[in-house]
């Protein structure tokens, strides 16, 4: 998990295509990594990286980090050592002030590293102000000195911002510890190549026990181990350096050999708190990243939703295929009785028991001979031997409510072989007075008129 | 009549399949009772074709409940009997004992797979001879007859576990009578409404169809925690729709260049148009988005149309449908710190007020003051290479969110909750009462910090649109029956 996988898989996502289906596959066939989102995540980077026209968002970025904090380091580097030697330039006239020195190898480093860890704590609430003052954030404005066409790619990217602190940070510190360097090798070359006589100055009135007592704390971590790095009382006396009056010709000339012992301490305190304690710094702020760039993957557009088609089923209960679409014709034409006769010759009943049948004639005032009831539990054969039996007008009675089979159908096309005329009439039930619903009737028609005798007729 | 014995090869007498690894059940009955309307319902599949005209479904078809591909159960929709007589006189016509009776039934597909007389007989008692279980459907609005006997003594033929389902088409009942003789055929006889079903009736049929074979008691199971984590995965995405459809609306931004010294009248009307046209299709394709969640994509509706018109969002009417009411604003706008400075002045005096009686005026005043009326101003902007634009957006209508989320929430529990063997025209009509159903003041606080984040125009993190659709989760949770 670096930068490169982060905006690999948030360019992937910008143009992803993969369909739910593809990606719960990938869940199922990579169970190594489930439950760890991260890893699914790099995984599926992996897995579809191809897909990436070239160059890549995280090659061009990187390379373009990589390439601006190239150059700021050798810039801070080239600053630290020129600084250094200019700190260290002695004009012969002058000794040089230890202090300066100090300020810059312990004092602002201090100062600098408390402010990172401060803005290392408010990474997370956006864009810190303390960022901005950063160098490194200023590695950002060198965007408009780029190609135009990587300037164009890279402004699209939207980073999260906790993710641009921390990058921003990290790579300060990388500048700070290239800056430290250039003060080190300049005191270094200095020394070695020129005699300085360093002394130390300060309007405030310290006197040299003080001061030593505070150099003393300052080289707290290599005192034990390298007396000598640390300026003695005596020393320090004899390199106190006033500006006015005569105390410079006699004691410093005298000691002048001892004056240089001064910068094993400023080599000691550059190496302890510009380097060291910054290189401490500095490994902070790579765990920072990684736990940012942890939390940016996670808070990236899309993640949620790739992750959920990773790891939920994927649920169907719907038909696979799909069902031909039913055309009913509409157009029913049927002979249609509007008032029943008396009576009739033969009357049946479909699955209607010949009780009822009974009921349902008298009610309608019909009378005939001949009442059977047909179809229902009867058999076929039954069936047969009652349309044998008929003749001449047949009222049939069927449950309007009772959609027609193709039983019925069967049935009524034995019986008008047999007989005259037939008129189905559908009745509701006797709880509803055998009243009917249109919509009941309208079923009856449409499947009579497929029928298309001129013996049937229904009443409605 | 004569009666044949018969003989029947080996390897033809063993019911095809019988152990299949999955349930299977297959909806069977007379024609037009209802058995496409309750495969749809537990399917949740509202493309099935139902109507009143019988025949309708002409061939079977399954409806696998499936993880991942994987098939945890199956249901089977089939054509009704036709000619039911028929098929019994021919099975009745071998003479063999029960045990051979469902390779009689074989036989008879065997036999008659080119008839078109049976084609519908054989389309639904061929998934029963694969291993189906049977759930035999039946009206009971409607009195029984000696018809429905040669069905069920042909379902009876093919030994397949079996249940039956009195379903109730209409008002009348006759369950009485159907118990009755349902019970000499069917171990278990159920009622079931598939244009009312809830869930814990769906849970408590496949509890019932579970009982047909022991060893599907299991596998059901799964199935039912199954349905349980479906909803909530329908939930989740839902939600997840409808935080989009705020964050866009609230923050999207319209913008109409014009070439001219100054913008028309008309060019004015016309961005305050295309950014209203926005909003509604937001909405609209959102709704549809959450339609096709709960597998509703085949649905009618009848619906109003996001009405901006005079926008009086703050008319008493509108504001305590949909959104909320003055007071409430104000109120929500102080505890969620979106006053500061001036607002705070305004709002003390709003808030004294508003309990005198000549509120009106002054309120108006505050009103406008928050944003109450505008939905968003028309801007200028400067010169960009050399044109000007209008712009509208993003929403100022403070009331706006709530109206557009009290709409979705309503929408989505419509949806969730609607049966899928309805077929008719849904009306998406809220009342007034819905809002005290799903907006608490703790919500609106809450709700409140999200809205004006949209409204800032700022980007929103993932972190924190997932916040929010934490939120309206939370309220589909409540809403939508378990
Ligand atoms: N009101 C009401 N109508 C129903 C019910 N079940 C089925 N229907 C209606 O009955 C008709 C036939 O339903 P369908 O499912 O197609 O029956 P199938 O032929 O057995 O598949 C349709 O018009 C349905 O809308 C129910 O429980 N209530
Ligand atoms: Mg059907």
């Amino acid at each position: 998990m670096n930068l490169k996988s982060y905006l690999d898989l948030y360019e992937l996502l910008q143009t992803d295509t993969t369909t739910r289906e593809e990606n719960r596959a990938f869940g199922l066939t990579h169970v190594v990594v489930k439950n760890r989102p991260i890893e699914q995540l790099l995984a599926w980077v992996n897995e579809h990286r191809a897909k990436l026209k070239k160059p890549l968002l995280s090659e061009t970025f990187s390379s373009y980090l990589y390439g601006v904090t190239l150059t700021l380091t050798l810039i801070a580097f080239v600053l630290g050592f020129l600084s250094g030697v200019g700190l260290l330039s002695y004009s012969g006239h002058e000794p040089v002030n230890v202090i300066y020195f100090m300020v810059m190898v312990v004092f602002f480093p201090l100062f600098t590293m408390t402010l990172t860890l401060i803005s290392m704590i408010r990474a997370n609430t956006a864009q810190s102000l303390l960022v901005h003052i950063s160098p490194a954030f200023w590695m950002e404005k060198i965007l408009y000195f780029l190609p135009h066409k990587m300037q164009e790619n890279l402004k699209e990217v939207k980073i999260n911002p906790l993710l641009t602190n921390w990058i921003v940070i990290m790579r300060s510190q990388i500048i700070a510890l290239a800056f430290s360097f250039g003060l080190l090798l300049a005191l270094l070359g200095m020394v070695a190549t020129k005699d300085i006589a360093f002394a130390w100055s300060t309007t405030l009135s310290i006197s040299p026990e003080s001061f030593h007592r505070f150099l003393n704390t300052v080289a707290f971590s290599w005192r034990e181990y390298y007396p000598s790095a640390v300026p003695s009382v005596e020393l320090i006396e004899q390199s106190q350096y006033f500006r006015l009056g005569d105390k410079l010709s006699e004691e410093m000339i005298t000691n002048a050999s001892k004056l240089g012992e001064w910068w094993k301490f400023l080599a000691f305190a550059t190496i302890f708190y510009a380097i060291i304690l910054r290189f401490g710094i500095y490994l902070l702020s790579v765990f920072g990243l990684k736990r940012a760039i942890k939390k940016s993957f996670l808070t990236l557009n899309g993640v949620k939703r790739l992750l959920s088609e990773m790891n939920e089923p994927i649920i169907s209960t719907h038909s696979s295929r799909d069902e031909k679409k039913f055309m009913p014709n509409n157009d029913s034409y049927i002979q249609v009785v509007s008032s029943l006769d008396t009576s009739y010759d033969v009357v049946q009943g479909w699955a209607i028991p010949k009780a009822q049948l009974v009921v349902i004639s008298d009610s309608m005032q019909v009378i005939s001979p001949k009442l059977f009831e047909v179809g229902g539990g009867n058999t076929l054969d039954e069936d047969s031997e009652i349309i044998n039996k008929s003749h001449g007008e047949v009222l049939l009675y069927v449950k309007a409510w009772e959609p027609p089979t193709m039983d019925f159908v069967d049935f009524l096309e034995e019986l008008i072989r047999r007989v005259d005329k037939v008129i189905v009439y559908p009745v509701g039930t006797s709880q509803e007075h055998y009243k009917t619903q249109s919509k009941e009737v309208e079923v009856w028609a449409r499947k009579l008129s497929t029928l298309n005798h001129k013996k049937v007729w229904l009443k409605r | 009549m004569g009666k044949k014995t018969l003989y029947i090869k080996p390897q033809e007498s063993m019911v095809k399949k019988m152990n299949t690894a999955h349930p299977m059940f297959a909806v069977v009955g007379h024609p037009n009772k209802g058995k496409s309307s309750i495969v749809s319902s537990l399917a949740l599949d509202d493309s099935v074709q139902i109507s009143d005209t019988p025949g309708t479904t002409t061939k079977k078809r399954s409806f696998p409940l499936k993880v991942d591909g994987k098939i945890l159960y199956e249901l089977f929709d089939t054509p009704g009997f036709q000619r039911a007589r028929r098929v019994l006189s021919w099975l009745e016509q071998h003479d063999v004992p029960a045990d051979k009776k469902h390779e009689v039934v074989q036989m008879f597909i065997n036999e008659h797979k080119e008839d078109v007389r049976f084609s519908d007989e054989i389309e639904l008692l061929e998934p029963i001879m694969n291993g189906a279980g049977i759930i035999y459907v039946v009206d009971g609005s409607k009195p029984y007859g000696e018809e429905y006997e040669a069905e069920m003594e042909i379902l009876r033929w093919t030994g397949q576990p079996s249940m039956a389902l009195i379903n109730h088409i209409d008002e009348t009942d006759y369950s009485i009578e159907w118990k009755r003789a349902l019970g000499h055929y069917f171990k278990m006889v159920r009622t079931f409404n598939p244009m009312e079903t809830t869930r814990l009736q769906h849970i408590s049929i496949l509890e019932s169809m579970a009982q047909l074979k022991e060893e599907w008691i299991a596998p059901v199971k799964a199935s039912i925690k199954l349905f349980e984590k479906y909803q909530e995965q329908m939930i989740e995405r839902s939600s997840a729709a409808i935080a989009r459809l705020l964050y866009e609306s609230v923050s999207t931004v319209e913008q109409l260049s014009f070439s001219s010294k100054e913008a028309s009248k008309e060019e004015k009307e016309k961005i305050a148009r295309n950014y209203k046209d926005k909003l509604r299709e937001l909405e609209v394709s959102t709704q549809k988005k959450i339609e096709q969640i709960w597998n509703h994509d085949h649905l009618k509706k009848e619906q109003k149309l996001l009405a901006f018109e005079g926008m009086d969002l703050f008319s008493e009417e509108t504001a305590s449908v949909f959104g909320l009411t003055k007071k409430e604003l104000l109120i929500t706008a102080a505890t969620s710190g979106a006053v500061t400075g001036a607002g705070v002045d305004l709002l003390f005096a709003g808030h004294t007020l508003l309990l005198g009686a000549g509120v009106g005026a002054v309120v108006g005043g505050v009103g406008a003051y928050f944003g109450f009326n505008e939905l968003s101003e028309v801007k200028v902007l400067g010169k960009i290479l050399g044109k000007r634009y209008l712009e509208m957006g993003p929403m100022e209508n403070r009331n706006f969110p709530y109206i557009l989320l009290g709409r979705a929430i309503y929408h989505t529990t419509q949806i969730a909750n609607r049966s899928h063997a309805l077929r008719g025209v849904i009306d998406i009509d809220m009342d007034s009462t819905f809002k005290e159903k799903w907006l608490r003041d703790d919500l609106r606080k809450a709700l409140e910090k999200y809205h004006k984040k949209f409204r800032s125009g700022k980007e929103m993190e993932a972190e924190e649109l997932a916040e929010y659709e934490g939120l309206i989760k939370g309220v589909l949770e409540r809403m939508i029956e378990k």
